[in-house]
């Protein structure tokens, strides 16, 4: 699959346009693409040996894939009652050891398959809370993966960290960036007070500026904020007071994602009280006051959530057409292998995708056997790969260029796909998407929805035989 | 019995780089980088068949070789890894490669494997095996490959009937001698790895597939094997090619963009 960098065009230099009704019309729930297929899709059949032989053949392309490296550490101190992510809660310090001891061998276990040539360009660990871990511990674990992987010194690298600052100060963030890590990622959520106290998460204006300076002031490359819209008790005026509070802190990106309710899936949203959470009008006046404040304090809307300060590396690799989607939203390394390490994580090597097992009994099990604590994958068909191929450009750049498509997949597209081709029929009826002979564009109003396009290139939405697999939604 | 062979389309796996954009590959039919030698069927040879090229024009097509108990006949697809013959085996036919690629090797007595060559669609494999009646090598499969397979009971019988063969057969093996002293000088490993993939594109382009677009189906380990080099050499070389802009390269495709420039890294290897 040669790709004419040349040929690649990117759509979305023009802003994004807000129009809620068009919003309030189209919105479905659906996947948010950050894998395609999409996790539960992943199969219990794909196993060990399935892994070590994809990661054996990485190895011998001509010029292999460099590395990319999550680690998951799933521990919280106290619960976020919005939380949908793998997690465990405890106040008990001494777990980190017991978790350490296994990642320490998952990576013993790994490393071997992978050359030593292939340097690891970038290096993520996410939570869970990883500032659960002390800086002893961090540095052991940076230490290890040094060790067993060819970690890059290379200026270009991205070591970055997710932090919740309520359990980490400055001279934590400055032994952070000594240890390698040059991009940091702050949970914010909400700062109105009524809001931090019915999702669980007290956390003062202070004390996460000090992370944000303290990683400025040790050349961190990156900052990063999160918010969610929708949560209970959130209000225009005090999301509006938010809002000013995280552009008085200027981080390089903001995502802003859509709190999805789903206690059914995620047991920490039982405790939330349902009858405090805002209307859907709210919600999407919510999203739209997102849009307009961080629109006029400079940031762009890069898609999916996630907004970026112009001169931010998102910004430049959406303009240059380099922008890939990965696992923690968008990326501008994508042509690595991406080896999930820990609990949960998720790998991405060659034409798979696989997934450790979801639990500690699970994740130690294996690995206390001296295997690799693998729970399910999948192997892409070559459909999955053209089908990715489509829904990769459409959710980074909004354009599908159909003669290089055609070229790179050996495929002619309205035969291939005629069913696709009258659905987005409907979307550009819609104003959503518009089709020429030899392109499909997502419109400015189209960019909020960008997953409702995507989902029609989707084949497994629309199999009669899936369990039903809940999403969440743009509202 | 001889048909004007004009009418025969020469396969393009690769459209030249303008066209890519505007070309519409049929849909169902493996993807535009797969060169396969696929025109031939049970009276006429592929139109990139060296063994063809011979035979034709001294009258002998495939009936008429059948006539001397030569058989001609189609076999495969076979996966990657597949032996067409190994080290020692009887010696019982001469295969051309219709798809895919071919490597051929000898294992020492420790085990180590040493590359010999590869085999590209048009190309033949077994040559070497002729005089001695026993194959000197393994042929296995790089990716999923369909051959030609001619099987002679007593080809140096049908040498000495056939006007020509005899000369092209001590062609083709010649050519084998040469590609395998290709490299065998002191040459620096940015000589090496250049020159080999010089070396494919003009095969590539002999046969009329694409001389800058190819896909090296060989494991990068077989390169490194075959021009005697460490595998994280060939991969920092090509990288820096690649950093050079005098190619590009993603996953196992190859796309040569300053060929003249290869040409002259390579030129000493090259111009012996």
């Amino acid at each position: 699959m040669l790709r004419d960098p040349v040929a690649m065009q990117t759509h979305f230099v023009a802003p994004a346009i807000f129009d809620a009704d068009l919003i309030a019309r189209h919105d479905v729930a659906g996947p948010r693409y950050t894998s395609y297929p999409t996790a539960p899709h992943l199969d219990a059949r794909f196993g060990e040996s399935d892994y070590a032989r994809i990661a054996r053949s990485s190895n011998e392309d001509p010029i292999p894939r460099r590395l990319s490296i999550y680690v998951h550490v799933p521990f919280c101190t106290s619960p976020c009652f919005y939380c949908g992510c793998t997690r465990i809660i405890t106040r008990d310090r001494a777990k980190a050891d017991g978790y350490l001891q296994r990642l320490y061998r998952e990576i013993e276990l790994t490393a071997p398959l992978f050359d030593r040539d292939r340097t690891v360009i970038q290096l993520h660990f996410g939570g869970g809370t990883p500032n659960f871990l002390d800086i002893a511990q961090m540095r052991d674990l940076v230490e290890s993966l040094d060790q067993h992987f060819s970690l890059s010194r290379h200026a270009e690298r991205e070591f970055g960290i997710e932090i919740d600052p309520r359990f980490a100060d400055a001279a934590y963030v400055s032994a952070l960036a000594d240890l390698g890590f040059n991009r940091i990622s702050v949970g914010i959520q909400d700062f109105d007070p009524a809001v931090q106290a019915a999702v669980n998460r007290h956390q003062g204006i202070a004390e996460t500026a000090e992370v944000l300076e303290a990683a400025r002031a040790s050349a961190f490359r990156s900052t990063s904020v999160d918010l969610i819209y929708g949560l209970p008790c959130q209000t225009i005026s005090g999301f509006t007071r938010t809002l000013d509070e995280v552009i008085a802190l200027r981080p390089d990106r903001v995502a802003a994602y859509s709190y999805a309710h789903l206690p059914e899936t995620f047991k920490a949203q039982r405790q939330l009280d349902a009858s405090q959470l805002p209307d859907a009008a709210t919600k999407l006046a919510l999203l739209g006051l997102c849009v307009e404040k961080l629109t006029l304090a400079g940031y762009r809307y890069v898609g999916m959530d996630h907004f970026a300060l112009p001169d931010d590396e998102l910004v430049l690799a959406q303009q240059q057409a380099s922008l890939q989607r990965n696992f923690q939203g968008y990326s501008t390394h994508a042509e690595c292998d991406l080896l999930g390490l820990g609990m949960s994580a998720i790998s991405k090597i060659g034409n798979s995708y696989s997934q450790n097992a979801k639990d500690l009994i699970g994740y130690f099990g294996a690995l206390d056997y001296g295997r690799l604590p693998l729970q399910r994958g999948l192997h892409l068909s070559n459909d999955d790969l053209i089908r990715r191929d489509a829904i990769g450009q459409l959710m980074c750049h909004g354009l599908l260029e159909l003669r290089p498509f055609e070229a790179r997949h050996g495929i002619d597209f309205h035969n291939y796909f005629a069913t696709e081709w009258q659905r987005l029929g409907d979307l550009e009826t819609d104003g959503l998407v518009v089709r020429d002979a030899d392109s499909i564009r997502v419109t400015a109003r189209g960019r909020f929805l960008l997953r409702l396009v995507a989902m029609v290139f989707d084949a497994y939405l629309s199999r009669p035989d899936d369990a039903p697999v809940r999403y969440s939604r743009t509202i | 019995m001889i048909v004007n062979r004009a009418a025969f389309s020469m396969p393009t796996p690769y459209a030249e780089a303008s066209a890519l954009t505007t070309a519409h590959p049929p849909t169902g039919k493996p993807a535009p980088n797969n060169p396969i030698a696929d025109d031939g069927d049970a009276l006429h040879f592929c139109a990139t068949c060296t063994f063809g090229q011979v035979c034709m024009p001294n009258g002998y097509d495939k009936s008429a070789l059948r006539a001397l108990h030569c058989l001609v006949e189609h076999i495969g697809p076979f996966p990657s890894g597949h032996h067409v013959f190994r080290s020692h085996d009887p010696f019982t036919a001469i295969y051309s490669v219709r798809a895919g690629m071919v490597k051929t090797s000898v294992v020492d007595d420790l085990g180590r494997e040493q590359i010999l060559g590869f085999f590209l669609p048009g190309e033949i494999i077994g040559l070497n095996a002729i005089y001695t009646e026993r194959y000197p090598c393994n042929a296995i499969a790089l990716d999923t490959i369909a051959l030609c397979r001619f099987s002679f009971p007593a080809m140096v019988t049908l040498a000495t009937r056939l006007p020509g063969l005899q000369e092209q057969l001590f062609r083709l093996m010649s050519k084998d001698i040469v590609k395998a002293t290709l490299l065998a000088g002191d040459f620096s490993a940015d000589e090496r790895v250049a020159a080999f993939l010089l070396d494919l594109a003009d095969r590539y382009a002999a046969r009329g597939f694409s001389a800058t677009r190819f896909r090296l189906s060989m494991p990068r380990a077989d390169i490194a094997n075959y021009l005697r080099l460490a595998a994280e050499t060939v991969s920092r070389v090509l990288r820096r090619l690649q950093d050079q802009a005098l190619l590009r390269i993603e996953g196992r495709e190859v796309h040569l963009l300053q060929v003249d420039a290869m040409r002259h890294l390579a030129r000493c290897v090259l111009h012996r």
